[in-house]
Parts: structure tokens; sequence; C-alpha cells
């Protein structure tokens, strides 16, 4: 047993991770209180190399699983012994970080949190908090009395603020070579990358989304040039994804992206709560509706009703003129 | 080729919810339905038993005796029987405890493929199909847009950052699956009439050789407090004007908060 917070700490073409130092930061805060050491869990192509930069970031140790990309529940059994008798586990609320964090439930008979909106440790007790049920209640648990160590707590991303300015470097070690069993057969027997490059939403600060009311691919164009004078990418509901006007990869709702930017503007977004789940942290929510009756009108922070069309083209163009460009 | 899709029974999107005095949601009182994702994942099975790649389709459910229904329903949409784990000792389960009792089951079921949606409608933690594999030993292939059977193997499409990649592992998997899978159908007259008579067995914990004590009380988890979210400032409305004088105010408002 120990009092350490260990996060995972995902790498892609040798680059942490926004949630690797969103968690890095958050792991370091609960360190603080409960009085531990902050461990990073590497992962991904370029872990490696990455790792004792996550020193910089909160990490005071690092342990390698893997350099290269292979499904994260494949390292589950050497996840496993690293975070054995540790206080609390972090996850990214990603694919490959459930997947880790619910095998390590399995692995170790060990309480599961999340996705959580915000964690704390009081008195040596671990808090979490969750909105459950499509947000309409926010849920405060705890592990229950004699509950095994570490807790395993999904974060949203956005929970947690990357330092800035840190230095540092963490210690780093290799995971010991352990047997996967089973859980190490899956492979990925194919990759096939798209032909065009696709935004990670998960890490822009500013999204543009459109939805129905866009109406085809081409009506993205305007989408994409607010989002480019913003700064930030452009992002669909499931409507528009399923229709084709954009790839599944920006898609944002319960079975795509769950987004946290400082702004998001809803173009022809009904708002459906399945949409909602997806984007309802955003800290500012502009939605344009021709619809005055859309349910996104409950819950934006500005609702604009208009054609889409006229409004996002000058919106841009206002935009550009007040950064004098 | 035998397959189990695993289903939860939650509150509808649109029910009114009501907490017991433990803090429990009340899910007697809540209008309920089929995990919504896990439709997905039964629409799959079908697929694929029509296809011929499976010879038969079962379905699991851990829950309050009503969640039988959904069992039902599920039934009604097609494949052969159901089995539906029920024990007043399971009431208020957390994702551990939920996997423990799943995992028994699957293991006195024994299929090539556990199926599962890739997340419930009501806690969207997508921790039980990777606990659940790891409690089995078997591997798990997660979020597929699409799953595939060849000989002793399973195949998942699976979405990446950019394009998409084929995940594989040697039969017997657990998998879920994605709402690119296509569109659940839908229980035809004849299909609900026929599922009356399909067999559901009914489970308690004690038929999985399990005993309350090995659940810890349902849970490792505990929640200490419930309440409704923040209350937020109401939303400001532009509407009524032409767009040059809406830019503007969207526009000022965008600068006021310093986003612009």
């Amino acid at each position: 047993m120990s009092n350490d917070i260990c996060f995972l700490a995902e790498f892609a073409d040798g680059v942490a991770s926004r949630s690797a130092m969103e968690l890095a930061a958050g792991a370091r805060e609960l360190a603080a209180q409960s009085g531990g050491a902050t461990v990073a869990l590497a992962y991904g192509p370029g872990a490696a190399a990455g790792a004792a930069g996550l020193g910089a970031a909160g990490a005071s140790r690092a342990v390698v699983l893997s350099d290269t990309n292979v499904p994260a529940v494949t390292l589950a059994v050497a996840a496993a012994a690293a975070v054995r008798g540790a206080h609390t586990l972090l996850a990214p609320a990603t694919p490959n970080g459930r997947d880790l964090a619910g095998a390590l439930v399995g692995l170790l008979g060990v309480p599961a949190f999340g996705p959580v909106r915000a964690a704390r440790i009081e008195g040596g007790r671990l808090l979490t908090e969750q909105a459950t049920l499509q947000g309409t209640v926010i849920t405060v648990s705890q592990p229950a009395d004699g509950a095994p160590q570490p807790s395993v707590v999904l974060v949203l991303s956005g929970t947690f603020t990357p330092l800035e300015g840190g230095t540092g470097k963490a210690v780093v070690s290799q995971a010991g070579g352990v047997d996967a069993g089973p859980l190490g057969q899956a492979r990925i027997a194919e990759s096939h990358p798209a032909e065009a490059a696709v935004a990670n939403l998960e890490e822009a600060s500013m999204i543009v989304a459109g939805g129905r009311g866009v109406g085809s691919a081409d009506g993205f164009a305007p989408l994409h040039e607010l989002a480019a004078v913003l700064g930030g990418a452009v992002g669909a509901s499931r409507a528009a994804a399923d229709a084709g006007w954009v790839p599944y990869q920006l898609q944002i709702g319960q079975t795509g992206k769950v987004v946290k930017p400082a702004l998001y503007v809803a173009c022809g977004i009904s708002g459906a709560i399945q949409h909602r789940v997806g984007m309802q942290t955003a800290q500012n929510v502009v939605a344009i509706n021709k619809d005055p009756d859309a349910p996104i009108g409950e819950f934006a922070d500005l609702f604009v009703v208009g054609d889409l069309f006229a409004i996002v083209p000058r919106l841009t163009a206002e935009i550009r003129r007040r950064a004098g460009g | 080729m035998k397959i189990i899709v695993c289903i939860k029974q939650v509150p509808a999107t649109t029910a009114e919810k009501r907490y017991r005095a433990d803090l429990r949601l009340d899910r007697a009182a809540s209008e309920a339905v089929i995990n919504p994702l896990d439709e997905y994942a039964i629409e799959q099975a079908l697929r694929l038993q029509e296809s011929g790649a499976v010879e038969s389709v079962g379905y699991l459910s851990m829950g309050p005796e009503q969640a039988g229904e959904a069992l039902r329903r599920a039934l009604a949409m097609g494949g052969d029987e159901a089995y539906l784990v029920t024990d007043a000792a399971l009431a208020g389960s957390d994702a551990w405890a939920t996997a423990r009792v799943l995992a028994a089951a699957l293991d006195r079921l024994a299929p090539d493929v556990a199926l599962m949606g890739m997340a419930s409608d009501d806690a969207r933690g997508s921790l039980v199909p990777a606990a659940v594999a790891a409690m089995r030993g078997v591997p798990l292939l997660s979020y597929g847009s699409e799953l595939q059977l060849h000989g002793t193997t399973a195949r998942v499409r699976r979405l990446t950052a950019a394009g998409f990649d084929m995940l594989e592992a040697p039969l017997p998997v657990v998998a879920s699956v994605t709402d690119q899978v296509g569109e659940p159908r839908y229980a035809s007259l004849k299909g609900i009439m026929a599922a009356k008579r399909k067999p559901m067995e009914t489970w308690s914990l004690a038929d999985l050789g399990l005993a309350p004590a090995d659940l810890h009380g349902a849970a490792l988890t505990r929640v200490v407090e419930i309440r409704k979210p923040e209350a937020k400032p109401p939303t400001e409305r532009i509407e009524n004007v032409g767009p040059d004088e809406a830019v503007t105010r969207i526009a000022d408002w965008l600068a006021a908060r310093k986003l612009i």
C-alpha cells in the first residue's frame, strides 16, 4: 500500500497527448493531498523517449509499458504490476484509457469511478464527482469501506489543467517483462490511415460544430473558415457524420468525442441529449439555429435564431476585421 | 459458433428518475428500455447469425426481475435464448461487481463471443467489457464498427484518430461494438409472438456459485451524495434581427469573454 497517485500517459507520434498532460497535473494535485509520489504509466509510440519529459508536466516517476502502437488492453498485466497497491490511478476517458482501466479493475478487483469531472482526496480518502443519467444528476462517490487500492478513476478531458513552465525529469523505468496471457493476444492486424488528416477535437480549445442544418458536405466550408479564424477545429453531430458530410472522427456526442473547449459554436445542431453529453461541459456555448424552439436553445449560453449560412461567413469576416487582419 | 450478447436495462432517456433513501436509482419506478447502445450489439449478432457465421445467439442480463422484459424485447428482435441473473444482493452493483457476475455467468455459458454495447446510457463508463475480459482471461476486441468471424479468429474494425485499424484475436473473445454497425431492427409482431415461447432461464447469485460476500456488498464504491447540477445562467437570445446586427452582437459577446 502506498499513497502514490498513478496516471496513464498516452503517446502518439512521439508526443505525450493532451490527456497525459492534464492527468499529470491532476495526479500531482491529488498526490499533494495524499502525500505520495506522482507516477506515470506511459505507452504508445514515443513513450520510451518521452517519458522523462513527463517530469515537467508533474510526474516524479514514469514506468514505460510499451513504446509501440498496440491495443492498450494488452498492457494491462504489466500495468497491474506497476500500480498494485497505489492509492489511485487516473485514466483518460478515451477508448484505450477505458479499456486499460477496465482490465485493471478486472485483474486487481478494485473500485472504478467515472467518467468524472472532479476528484480530490480528503483525509486520505478519494472523492469523485460524476454527471450520470445524461447529466441530470451529479453523483459524489468514494471507495467503499475496506475496498482494496488503487481506485481506478476515468477522467473527462478538461477536468485538470496542464502545468505551465514546469521543469525537471521523471525517473524512468521499464515495466518488467511479464506474460500478458490471453489479454495480450489482441493485436492490430491492419492499419489504414485516412486520406486526409483529421483534427484532434479533444485537444481543440475552440470548436465549430455542424449538424443536420448544415445540409451537405459543402455546407461545412464556412464552418471550416470560422474555425480557422478562431484557431480551432471543426466537429459535427451524429446526423452530419451519418450523412457522410464529415468523417466519423469528427463526431461529438455519446458515441463520438467528449469535448470541453473554451468555446463551442453549434451550427444547425438541434441539441439531442446524445449530442449534449459530448459537449455540455464546454465553457461557452453559442448556438446558431433557424428553429427558435430547438432544444439546444435551452442549454446554450448564447442562442442566435437565424440562418447559419448568412451568419457564419459574416461572423468570420467580423472576427478577422476586429483582429485587424 | 455461439454469441452471447450482454444487455442492460436502463431508464429511458426521457423517463423521470427517482432515487431511494440510500441514493440508489429506483429502477422499478422509472420507465425502462434496452440500453440503446446494446441494441447495436444485438443487431451485429443477428446479422452474423443471418450470414451463417453464427449458429446461436443468446442474451444475458443482470438486473431486477423486470429486466426480463428487456430480454423478451431482445428475443423479439431475434436470437434463441436468454438468461437473467437477478438477486436482491445485486442491487446497487458497481462496474466491478457487474463484471464479476457477468464473468461468472459467461464462464457457465462459454460463448465464442461475449458481445456488448460500447457503453451504457446511464453510467457511461465503458469499463465492463475490459473488466469481464480480464476476469475471464480472454482477449478483448473493443469499439468495433463491425465484428467479423473467420474460423477460429475474431476481428473488429475500429476507427482511429485518422483512419481505421483491424484488430484481431483468437476465439473466445469479449467484444464491444459501436453505433456504426448498422441501425438496429424493430421487433416484428411475429417476432414478439415468437419471443414468448423462447427459453429464458433465471439465475440467482447462488446458481452462479457466488456469495454476496464475494461481491463486497455489491460494490467497491459508495455514493455519498446526489445533487442536481449547478443552475446555469439563463440563455441569452439574439432573434428577430438581421444577420449583420446578429453578427455584431455575437462578436461583442465573444469579445466580452476574451474568446476573440
